[in-house]
């Protein structure tokens, strides 16, 4: 792109997410930015988590449904009033159906810098098979 | 000013909920216009206060700290960066592409009671956590009481 080199970046207000299930845990839900790319054999994903680490993520792959929680942390905000703000603070909720045949068994997550990133390798496909056609 | 305060950290949850609530609070609240350096600018931040100064926390997810830079004069604390990914190809194209990459800059005004000179930085997890101590003259200061 041309104008790359000049470009600047916007402020998104956060989409809060529509309760799609009933939660246990109380906070508001937000749904996280992504970026999906497709590769010949697998799919990568990224997503903007701002505020979450390693440990409070959770990716799941059940039934052909992809979801991606991060519960953000809060404790730096112990002892602190608000006192100009422009953004919510709350976890992170999103679901994708994935119409690839994606291996669950190698799927491989990484958390970098607020930044979630997926791999999502596709299931080998099994070999066609040449079938014979004998003349009677 | 309110006398009583119900203390939110009870439970972790309750840290969150009653944040969420404060923040609500205060984003309805007009007066708290202190002046950044617009209501759009990126990155987004939200302002605390606490007796030992300002608690400055600013969204930017996915930065490269070589690229980010931060600086107090005064009052005043600027931020500017560049947000960039890895160029991409040799794929099969995207499904969704909502992750923005660029350049930014801005600044933000404190109270004057604020040393930005003095400010320490931190990027963790995707955040700018930005403490600016408060001026000596502006902190809270206990005052013996003497007998006669």
């Amino acid at each position: 792109m041309a104008d790359k080199e000049n470009r600047e970046i916007a402020t998104k207000e956060k989409q809060q997410l529509a309760q799609p299930q009933e939660q246990t845990r109380p906070g508001r839900y937000y749904v996280p930015d992504v970026n999906i790319y497709e590769f010949e054999d697998s799919l990568k994903l990224w997503a903007d988590m701002p505020g979450v680490k390693e440990k409070d993520v959770n990716v799941a792959l059940k039934d052909g449904v992809l979801t991606i929680v991060g519960q953000v942390a809060t404790d730096m905000y112990a002892g602190v009033r608000p006192m100009y703000t422009e953004y919510n603070v709350g976890n992170y909720y999103r679901e994708f159906v994935l119409n690839e045949d994606i291996d669950e068994s190698k799927i491989s997550a990484t958390l970098r810098n607020g930044v979630l990133e997926l791999e999502l390798p596709k299931r080998e496909k099994v070999k066609p098979r040449q079938i014979e056609v004998r003349s009677a | 000013m309110a006398l009583v305060r119900l203390d939110p950290n009870v439970t972790p949850f309750g840290a969150l909920l009653g944040l969420q609530d404060e923040l609500e609070r205060f984003m309805r609240n007009p007066a708290f216009a202190m002046g950044p350096s617009g209501a759009s600018a990126y990155p987004p931040v939200n302002i605390f206060d606490s007796p030992e100064g300002a608690l400055i926390v600013a969204e930017i997810p996915g930065l490269d700290t070589a690229k980010l830079s931060v600086t107090g004069t005064g009052h005043t604390l600027a931020i500017s960066g560049e947000r960039q990914f890895e160029p991409d190809g040799g794929g099969l194209g995207y499904h969704r592409r909502e992750l923005r990459e660029g350049k930014f800059s801005r600044s933000i005004q404190l109270p004057e009671d604020y040393e930005a000179g003095k400010a320490e930085a931190r990027y963790e997890a995707g955040l700018l956590i930005v403490r600016v101590p408060r001026a000596e003259h502006a902190k809270p200061r206990q005052i013996t009481v003497q007998t006669a």
